[in-house]
């Protein structure tokens, strides 16, 4: 650290990640954010159902709480990161500029791709990246540094799946509809289920007698209790892995992606995964991701296109559901990407550089 | 009571929107109204809304924002922990008998002292900071043991070798800068032929001192290792499992870097401080809202609340409403400054009128930016675009025929209940009292309402106001200058 003292004098970057759920905040040059809070811009959920005006005012009074109730720093003349998925819909994008430039008058702005940035926290720069959030599961390699982006996947396998599957499950057991909020969804989710291993889920599909995890009693508020039955437990999570004949599955998005990638990357992603949103923090997603995969790579679909013999997952040195923050974090301290926009260039151009006009310039992250 | 509480008289911001005045600020430079949203915010001063501290902002960032001595509970994230006292039975040492503490132990010939220890707990929920494991500290401003980043060291290297990694390209890329500018120098040398420049020779001949310093080279790192993966616990299919022992995702984001699953993990959070904003107009750079720095203190050095400068309205009857059904509303105007005022009760602006209005202030705030560049340093702010008002008017509202004046505020009249009528006052005026003033007016709610709609009518009430005396020389005396406020009004629900 006592080097960075002497070189960077200036304020630290602010690095912000608004995600669908939850937003992750903080300053450059930090190994973990200082907040994670709910993200309160309703339409960044369903951002195509609301008008633009609408989510402007929500993102300023979003950004309001960031900046002077959690972070407590005048924005102004402030260098912002703002760490998203390169599938973030341009609109928030541009709003998100907007706001920043013109109500919070910060000095610059850069947007940095989370899948990307995200693999910095492993030293390395290959690696297959799986963001599971709240929205969507998204795929997208990394390979030498740049974005493999057109061998992209995305579905909606994430925390609002395993949501649906959760409350319908136990509103079909007789639990009141009106006392399911999604917070409490949410609690039951965090609290009681788990990823089951994949020959009981098989198991439970083939309808097979099995002795499921125990019930749990769970109060709501005080008052009522109710019963959350351990098949519940076991399979609330397998909404991400349904079995049906899209092979839309987790696993399959997954080998898609792969398959996506020039013949010979395919063995150094499956050898470098790295799961990173809240999702992937809960109990037995990375052995079960690894069990079907492993299937996967031996059945006859993909035995003969693949020449995969084995997958293997990374840890980064952060919990899933920050680690592309802490990406963000690095990067912003040292720029290794260098293009931000500035106030001038904004106001001469109001105009965000797409994506595909970003990756080319990204200095190789390895010595 | 109810029309009292609730926001169903609300006011345009210049901004184009819509806030009950209790809400709004005024600018008293531009003279127009203000409000959270369009003004520009910024932070005053740090303090502990626990123990009052005010922290200067350097030490405030050192911090990392949060207090020293207080600590917020870590289980219902709800209050402050306290620090509680225990006595405890102690082998008498030197040290104490001394009267001192130390950490020099001799036990001597058996004989127990009491001694005063520390824990922390929360009065709310039971949580104490002896159920993770904390021992007690010998004094409540002891440094409480810290908690440990497990990834804290790694997370240092990685960020020094990518650290590394671009100051090293930074200077490759200068020095093939440097390289190309000596090869294309207009004034080629005589060594050139040979492939040599000076800097070379200089170099070869030791001369170059600045070449001879080594390179930074990226620091070394290993790169991160796939691991195998653990599978799932058996016990997990057959050990029932006890929620009080399994912490919430709330609970878990108070601490962000470890976000424990286990409430055995839950350590005490140092408190976060709070900030005192202030907050100034963009039009003209001056603070509508400058708190004072003692944080024990609620006062403000510099307020302008809307409400201390623009006459309220408040309704305080409404007939039934019912579609083109006229009914009499009564609305209450109190003049909250220290001069009188001649009110005069007017249409709303059309549309067109308002696309003007904004158009006009646009010009004169671009007009004002251009004259204040060249004499101040300060960059101006922007302004957000104003916007058209989003509320409807469903109701016609029959004008007063005649302008009136309202008595300035007297705060010794404030106890007067005589309710003072003024033969000479229009017929629309029910009564007068002090600063305030009744009026009735008549409103026709639109044909196309439903049951349970609401019936909105608005006016612009022009407004005289008296500036309040400066220091500034130009504005030494009072000046009278007449503005307008636009005024929105939820007058109620259609009934059958
Ligand atoms: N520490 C944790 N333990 C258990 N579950 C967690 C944890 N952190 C996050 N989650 C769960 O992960 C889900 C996704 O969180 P995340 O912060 O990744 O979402 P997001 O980034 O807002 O979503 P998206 O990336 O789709 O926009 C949440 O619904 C939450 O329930
Ligand atoms: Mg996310
Ligand atoms: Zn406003
Ligand atoms: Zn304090
Ligand atoms: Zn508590
Ligand atoms: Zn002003």
């Amino acid at each position: 650290m006592p080097l960075f003292e002497t070189v960077f004098q200036e304020k630290p970057t602010i690095v912000l990640e608004i995600g669908s759920a939850y937003s992750k905040i903080g300053f450059s040059a930090e190994a973990y954010p200082r907040f994670i809070i709910s993200t309160e811009i309703e339409s960044i959920k369903d951002v195509l159902k609301s008008k633009e005006k609408n989510i402007y005012d929500q993102t300023v009074d979003f950004f309001n709480k960031i900046f002077f109730n959690y972070l407590l720093v005048s924005p102004k003349d402030r260098k912002i990161s703002i760490v998203e998925s390169v599938l973030t819909p341009t609109i928030i994008r541009e709003c998100f500029a907007k706001v920043l430039f013109q109500h919070y008058e910060v000095a610059s702005v850069i947007f940095l791709p989370l899948h990307l940035v995200s693999i910095s926290t492993l030293a390395l720069d290959t690696a297959l990246v799986v963001d599971l959030g709240y929205k969507e599961a998204v795929v997208i390699p990394v390979y030498s540094g740049v974005q493999v982006i057109n061998a992209w996947q995305a579905q909606p396998l994430a925390a609002e799946a395993v949501h649906d599957e959760i409350k319908s499950n136990l509103i079909l057991n007789g639990v009141k509809e009106e006392i399911l909020s999604e917070r409490i969804i949410e609690d039951i989710k965090v609290r009681t289920c788990f990823v089951t291993k994949m020959s009981r889920a098989l198991s439970y599909r083939n309808n097979e007698q099995l002795q499921a995890a125990p019930d749990v009693e769970y109060p709501i508020e005080g008052s009522d209790v109710i019963k959350i039955p351990g098949l519940l437990r076991e399979m609330a999570f397998e909404a991400l892995f349904p079995e049906d004949n899209d092979f839309m599955g987790l696993p399959y998005i997954i080998i898609d992606a792969i398959l996506k990638c020039p013949v010979d990357a395919r063995k150094e992603l499956a050898e470098n995964i790295l799961l990173i949103g809240g999702t992937s923090s809960v109990l037995g997603i990375k052995v079960r991701l690894r069990d079907e995969l492993r299937k996967l790579l031996k059945s006859d679909i993909y035995k003969d296109r693949l020449y995969i013999d084995d997958v293997k997952f990374h840890s980064a040195p952060a919990k899933p559901n920050f680690t592309a923050w802490l990406g963000g974090s690095i990067y912003s301290h040292t720029d290794l990407i260098s293009n931000s926009i500035t106030r001038e260039s904004y106001f001469k151009h109001p105009r965000i550089p797409d994506w595909t006009t970003y990756d080319s310039s990204i200095t190789r992250s390895q010595g | 009571m109810e029309y009292l509480l609730s926001k169903n008289v609300e006011y345009v911001c210049e901004c184009g929107l819509l806030k009950p005045l209790t809400n709004l600020y005024f600018c008293r430079h531009c003279l127009n109204l203000r409000c959270f949203f369009c003004c520009h915010h910024e932070v005053d001063s740090h303090f502990c809304r626990n123990c009052l501290e005010n922290i200067p902002s350097g030490e405030a960032k050192l911090r990392k924002n949060k207090c020293n001595t207080c600590f917020d509970c870590p289980s219902c994230t709800l209050s402050a922990l306290s620090a509680r006292a225990t006595t405890i039975q102690v082998p008498m040492t030197k040290e104490v008998k001394e009267g001192g503490e130390g950490s020099e132990i001799e036990a001597s010939s058996g004989k127990m002292v009491s001694k005063k220890m520390y824990y922390l707990a929360c009065l709310a929920c039971r949580f104490s900071s002896r159920d993770v494991g904390i021992s007690d500290q010998p004094s409540q401003n002891f440094f409480w043991p810290e908690q440990e980043y497990m990834h804290a060291i790694r997370f240092n290297t990685i960020l020094n070798h990518y650290y590394s990694v671009v100051l090293h390209d930074k200077q490759l890329k200068q020095e093939e800068r440097r390289r190309r500018s000596t090869k294309q120098s207009k004034f080629p040398n005589m060594t050139d032929r040979t492939g040599l420049n000076v800097s070379a020779i200089r170099r070869q001949m030791g001369f170059d001192k600045s070449a001879a310093k080594p390179k930074s080279k990226p620091t070394a790192i290993a790169p991160s290792i796939a691991e195998d993966v653990d599978d799932l616990p058996e016990e997990i299919f057959t050990q029932p499992i006890n929620l009080k022992n399994i912490t919430t995702i709330q609970q878990r984001f108070t601490q962000p870097a470890n976000q424990p699953e286990s409430v055995k993990h839950l350590y005490p959070q140092h408190k976060n401080l709070s900030i005192k904003r202030s907050i100034r107009c963009r039009h003209c750079e001056h603070n509508v809202i400058k708190p004072e720095y003692n944080p024990t203190s609620i006062k403000y050095r510099i307020q302008q609340f809307a409400s201390s400068h623009v006459p309220e309205v408040r309704i305080i009857k409404c007939d039934q409403l019912v579609p083109n059904k006229s009914a009499l509303i009564t609305l209450k105007i109190t003049n909250p400054t220290m001069n009188d005022m001649i009110i005069t009760i007017m249409d709303l602006p059309t549309e067109e009128e308002e696309k003007m209005m904004i158009e006009e202030m646009r010009k004169n705030f671009e007009k004002n930016l251009s004259v204040s560049n060249k004499s101040s340093l300060m960059r101006p702010s922007l302004i957000e675009d104003s916007r058209i008002v989003s509320c409807k008017i469903t109701a016609k509202l029959e004008l007063p025929d005649s302008s009136f004046v309202i008595n300035q505020r007297d705060d010794s009249a404030e106890f007067d209940d005589d309710v003072q009528s003024d033969k000479k006052d229009p017929k629309f005026i029910l009564w007068r009292k002090a600063n305030k003033i009744a009026i009735q007016l008549s409103i026709t709610p639109n044909g196309e309402l439903k049951v349970n709609d609401d019936v909105k009518i608005g006016f612009s009430m022009n407004f005289t106001y008296s500036s309040v005396p400066s220091s500034t020389p130009e504005k030494k005396e009072t000046q009278r200058y007449a503005l307008c406020a636009r005024i929105y009004i939820n007058a109620g629900k259609i009934v059958q």
